[in-house]
């Protein structure tokens, strides 16, 4: 029951943090724009995820530290806080993309305006936090989040041309009627939606939660290797949908029930009533890691106790930390700014971020004081600081592409 | 204070006060977060004045948390009255984190957590449950 228990967080964090709705619209706008040609861009930040989620898990079940630790203990208290407030900004960010995606995923089912269910939405996700054990939230919203395969089950009802699909994912082209700097920009907006710094801030508190030890990290280097490629494949089915949907009739992915228009249309109204439960189910998730994930970084900064494996009146400042969050995310939505739009916007941020997060991890993972034996491999160190300079090149040219192209525009 | 023999030799293990302390996380006896070493208090030097041949080193007194760390980050100090300390005889292990011989509620550096868990916590239903 413990290894299932164990393999259930590497399939949360597939789905419920992979497939997120940063994911959820990328891959929808990405697919309705650019077909499978960005597939690529998918690939490379799903193995950037698996290689990084795993040295922070590494990191954590043999030093028993933390990402926020290691990052204010080696980065000094300027450039940590500095660091620290740019992953809390995208924190929130996210945090606030994906409240708003639970609230437009529930006005789907039930015709009530999101606004009104977007406090509904963080008092639930509150309520999770504050009384929820770590095992049945993730065990929860993984096993309903798995409905998401519906996804993958669209693409084949709809009987795709799949000669033209594997032409699409094997030789990326910019499409016609596509500038170069839109389809690097959304590269990026991919490559950014996969490696979201949350999903490495939980995963690396996840693992202090559930107590590992370095016996667990074969068990981690399992629920990676099998969690993170499937969170990636359903990313990819979201986008071969919309390549076969919206894309021929040029439909412009600008709200979730475009997202989830592919599957209306394969399986009909059962399909989408799964669809939604699996979209409000993994979102949940996400929202659930980001909230922790908010919490983690600022209470390990500053040296506060944390965790869920406390009562919260024993990790008060932590729990305070979350409730501000939500707080904040809830004032933001409620000024009517469109989730759609904060979660394209989120993505990219997300990859802005990405040196601040991953820098931190594979400088500790080389550390002998902290990782005794276990190191990093002269393999995995190739790999990291190959890496490092995608995500660098990612980090600078987001900014300007995002201005050159009106924001994908 | 002239009259007494040097400092013994070196013999323990050499630390570097800005490596292996300073921004360290600090746990108390129950191995309960307390905070992050945050400053380092050491006993006086006279400053600008040339130090004399023989005289003993500074010793460190107190690990320092709360306000300096704003003081650290943007420069300046903050009155010796508003420093918050843990005696440095507290701490019995420094390895990858600082471990203290005491429990962190009992300490002054402590009150900000205490504050929020009565006056917030506390108040909220569940707030004392194990989560379920």
């Amino acid at each position: 029951m413990k290894n299932l228990s164990g393999f259930a967080l590497g399939i949360l964090t597939a789905i419920g943090a992979f497939v997120d709705i940063g994911d959820l619209v990328t891959n929808a706008v990405v697919g309705s724009r650019f077909g499978l040609g960005l597939t690529w861009a998918l690939a490379l930040g799903v193995a950037g995820i698996l290689l990084f989620a795993q040295m922070s898990g590494r990191v954590a079940a043999v030093s028993g530290r933390t990402i926020f630790e290691i990052v204010r203990e080696r980065l000094g208290p300027r450039a940590g806080l500095a660091n620290l407030v740019g992953s809390t900004f995208i924190n929130v960010m996210s945090l606030t993309a994906q409240v708003g995606g639970i609230a437009l995923a529930l006005q789907l089912a039930s015709s009530v305006d999101y606004l009104l269910w977007v406090p509904v939405a963080a008092f639930g996700l509150w309520i999770v936090v504050w009384r929820t054990k770590f095992s049945v939230l993730e065990n929860v919203t993984g096993l309903l989040g798995l409905t998401l395969i519906v996804f993958a089950v669209a693409v084949f009802l709809l009987g795709p041309d799949w000669g033209s699909l594997a032409r699409q994912a094997a030789l990326p082209a910019v499409p016609s009627g596509e500038q170069p700097a839109t389809y690097w920009y959304y590269a990026i907006a991919l490559f950014g939606a996969s490696m979201t710094p949350y999903e490495v801030f939980f995963y690396s508190s996840g693992a202090i939660e559930e107590k590992w030890t370095v016996k667990d990290l074969t068990r981690s280097r399992i629920n990676v290797l099998i969690g993170f490629p499937l969170g990636g494949l359903l990313s990819l089915s979201i986008a071969a949908g919309a390549a076969i949907v919206l894309m021929p009739q040029s439909i412009q992915v600008t709200s979730l029930s475009q997202v989830v228009l592919p599957v209306a249309a394969a399986g009909g109204k059962v399909a989408l009533a799964f669809v939604i439960v699996g979209i409000i189910a993994a979102i949940f998730g996400a929202a659930l890691e980001t909230t922790l994930s908010s919490g983690y970084t600022i209470a390990q900064f500053f040296g506060w106790s944390w965790g869920k494996f406390r009562r919260p009146a024993n990790a008060a400042r932590f729990h305070v930390t979350m409730i501000l969050c939500l707080i904040i995310g809830i004032a933001v939505l409620l000024t009517r700014a469109d989730p759609v739009l904060i979660t394209e916007y989120s993505v990219v941020f997300a990859a802005v971020a990405l040196p601040l997060t991953y820098l931190p991890i594979l400088i500790v993972a080389n550390d002998r004081q902290y990782m005794g034996e276990h190191v990093n491999g002269k393999a995995t160190n190739a790999l990291g600081v190959g890496y490092l300079v995608i995500i660098m090149v990612a980090a600078v040219a987001a900014i300007p592409l995002m201005i050159i192209t009106g924001a994908g525009a | 204070m002239t009259d007494l023999p040097p400092p013994p030799q070196a013999t323990g293990r050499l630390l570097d006060a800005q490596l292996h302390l300073l921004d360290r996380s600090v746990v108390d006896r129950n191995d309960v977060p307390v905070t992050t070493v945050d400053a380092l208090e050491i006993t006086d030097i006279e400053l600008d004045a040339p130090i004399p041949r023989g005289a003993p080193a500074p010793v460190i007194t107190a690990l320092l948390s709360g306000p300096v760390l704003a003081t650290r980050i943007f420069g300046g100090r903050p009155p010796r009255s508003r420093l918050e300390r843990i005696r440095w005889s507290d701490v019995t292990d420094i390895g990858i984190v600082l471990k203290l011989s005491v429990d962190g509620d009992s300490l002054a550096v402590t009150w900000v957590e205490r504050w929020m868990r009565d006056k917030i916590i506390a108040r909220i239903p569940g707030g004392h449950h194990d989560p379920e």
